[in-house]
């Protein structure tokens, strides 16, 4: 512990971080500001993963590291999907994923979105598969489609700001 | 005898159950017309899924056995055999819903609590299904393949080379381990030696990604005991390694990175790398050992004797926290690089938590030892038909894959993920905990759902 407040002593307080990409900072401000006009600055996301490798899960948890904080902008990944403004749908839709996927559709109180996560949500990945039901666009009404394998954290936020600009 | 794996495949007229330990590896053919086998989940628990899946797979009866419910039927999911050869449907529709009977403890002011498919977090799906005396856990069926991609069966019949976007996929987090088991497969298929320089240059990426992956766990483990600062810190050393393995090898999780080839990369960015990480992880493990509010939601939480986890198999840092010494990686050319086993008595998720620290420290001085390597590939030939194993140490455990190549395509795929032993033990660790202690055990182990579902 002490350590730690030696080093607090020697840096000071450092609230501008020496790693920020200046062309992310822009986006994510104009992230913000969507947000603000649009959302009344919260949205709410709700995951739910058909599917995936763990990759597209593992780039959403990222979202919420000291580079990216999405958490700041006012988007929130919650609990259940009875609090959420988009359902966020990763993986290949498996034969037993399925009707669970369908169910948190249904738990979403209206107006919602589907917005799609990486390749496989398109149903080209693992297509000659019989417990495969894939694309999502099939079951589901889907506003926003983010491309990658996975997408970078970078191409997300991208990608949420598209949406968000959809609108 | 360590059991790895049971599983079957079928033959022109009969079908073969290939049993694998780690001194042997024994063949029984049965009957195609009437296939029914002894169960050994008596002498080996951790057989149970692997039967239960190879009736699902194949239809093979399973005898004298204490669990023959569905594992990868749901629900809805028709009675279909799709590893036979038969089996070509590429599509397939659902049937009347069948219950699917939950193994639980049932009794006065005994209630049950259910989790899953769809968890609270960004998480993979599975189901938790508790049987609850107010607070304490009595006992826990985890049921996963909500996730099953049928992965085994779509690679039948395709050129080994054809199948590596699949494989690298089965588990995200273990893609480098799955290729490089891989790409040992195809090595011993087109019957060329091992390469030191492809050794070095895939064992580097091996140890980053399980450094990627081990720092996300030492942050959420204390995030889940109400410790947050400790997820910011590690989240953030997690993704430096991730842009790191980025400028190795395009790709943030290394998809695409192990085909055979060596690579030569910029040295001096990898050392300033190597050297910032040592002092970060240094200041993180003196910052966390030293709250003790902390340890006391780890400490005794989520244990695992040694007996049990001996009894049950169990793999990488599951077992290794538990006592056990296994590790691929206890091989000379590991061994000359630096690697040292890591252990802990313990067996709780403290224990866990310290061998995940103790592991990350040891792979930055493994990949410095690997640097010296030349540029070089590993020319895949023309394959020979036979049957082929690989073993490969990725961040969860060992991962095993079988591969059986005949008129030079595959024509029996198998892989064992660490997780799909693991999960079976994840019950021995809840009696004596809280359902609130759940999240905080289940996190220690991290275990894969994809990689266990296929």
């Amino acid at each position: 512990m002490i350590d730690f407040w030696v080093q607090r002593f020697r840096k000071g307080i450092q609230t501008q971080n020496s790693w920020a990409d200046e062309e992310l900072e822009t986006i994510k401000k104009s992230l913000k500001s969507e947000i603000g006009k649009k959302f009344s600055g919260s949205l709410a996301i709700r995951m739910v993963d058909s599917g995936s490798c763990n990759a597209c899960e593992a780039e959403c948890n990222a979202l919420s590291n000291p580079y990216y904080d999405l958490e700041r902008l006012g988007i929130r990944f919650v609990a259940s999907p009875r609090h959420a403004d988009i359902l966020l749908v990763s993986g290949v839709v498996t034969f037993n994923m399925l009707p669970h996927l369908l169910d948190a559709y249904e738990q979403l109180p209206s107006p919602k979105w589907v917005i799609t996560l990486g390749d496989c949500t398109q149903g080209t990945l693992f297509k000659d598969s019989f417990a495969i039901k894939g694309p999502v666009k099939e079951h589901l009404p889907v506003a926003y489609h983010i491309p990658g394998c996975p997408p970078t954290p970078d191409e997300i936020v991208r990608g949420f700001l598209g949406f968000l600009r959809s609108l | 005898m360590r059991f790895i794996a049971r599983f079957a495949q079928e033959l022109q007229d009969h079908f073969e159950i290939i049993d694998v330990f780690d001194s042997k590896i024994e063949k029984t053919p049965i009957d195609k017309d009437n296939p029914e086998i002894e169960s050994i989940a008596q002498a080996y628990p951790a057989a149970v899924w692997f039967e239960r899946k190879m009736h699902d797979d194949f239809g093979i009866k399973i005898l004298n056995t204490f669990d023959n419910r569905p594992l990868i039927h749901h629900e809805r999911f028709p009675n279909i055999h799709p590893m036979r050869k038969e089996f070509t449907h590429k599509h397939i529709d659902p049937v009347p819903f069948k219950p699917y009977h939950y193994e639980v403890i049932e009794g006065d002011g005994i209630f049950q609590v259910g989790v899953g498919p769809i968890h609270a977090g960004i998480i993979e799906p599975g189901h938790f299904h508790f049987s609850q005396e107010g607070e304490s856990i009595l006992h826990l069926e985890v049921r996963h393949f909500y996730k099953y991609r049928g992965i085994e069966k779509i690679v039948e019949r395709k050129d080994p080379k054809d199948a590596w976007h699949i494989v690298e996929r089965i588990s995200g987090n273990e893609s480098i381990a799955y290729q490089l088991a891989y790409l040992d497969l195809l090595r011993q298929a087109s019957k060329q030696g091992e390469n030191e320089n492809i050794q070095k240059y895939g064992s580097i990426l091996l140890e980053l990604e399980r450094i990627a992956h081990h720092l996300v766990d030492l942050g959420f483990i204390p995030n889940d005991a109400g410790f947050g600062a400790a997820l910011a810190y590690s989240s953030m050393l997690a993704e430096d390694t991730r842009r790191v393995l980025k400028t190795l090898t395009n790709h943030r999780f290394g998809f695409g990175a192990i085909r055979g080839v060596a690579r030569k990369f910029d040295q001096n960015a990898l050392h300033s790398f190597l050297n910032d990480l040592e002092k970060k992880m240094d200041f993180f493990e003196k910052w966390i050992i030293e709250i003790p509010s902390l340890w006391d939601r780890l400490d005794t939480t989520g244990k695992l004797s040694q007996k049990k986890a001996l009894k049950y198999s169990t793999l990488g840092v599951v077992a290794r926290a538990s006592g056990i010494h296994i590790d691929r990686r206890e091989v000379p050319f590991y061994k000359e690089h630096g690697f040292s086993i890591q252990t802990q008595e313990s067996g709780d998720v403290a224990a866990r938590f310290k061998v995940r620290l103790q592991e990350v420290k040891n792979s930055i001085q493994i990949i410095r030892n690997l640097l010296d390597f030349q540029e070089d590939e590993v020319v895949l030939n023309a394959f020979e038909d036979g049957e082929y194993f690989a073993f490969t140490e990725s961040s969860l455990g060992e991962v095993m894959l079988y591969l059986k190549i005949k008129d030079q395509k595959i024509d029996r795929f198998f892989a064992r993920d660490p997780s799909f032993i693991n999960w079976q033990a994840l019950h021995l660790m809840m009696p004596k905990n809280i359902i609130a202690d759940f999240p905080l055990i289940n996190k220690s182990c991290d275990l894969s759902y994809a990689g266990s579902d296929l």
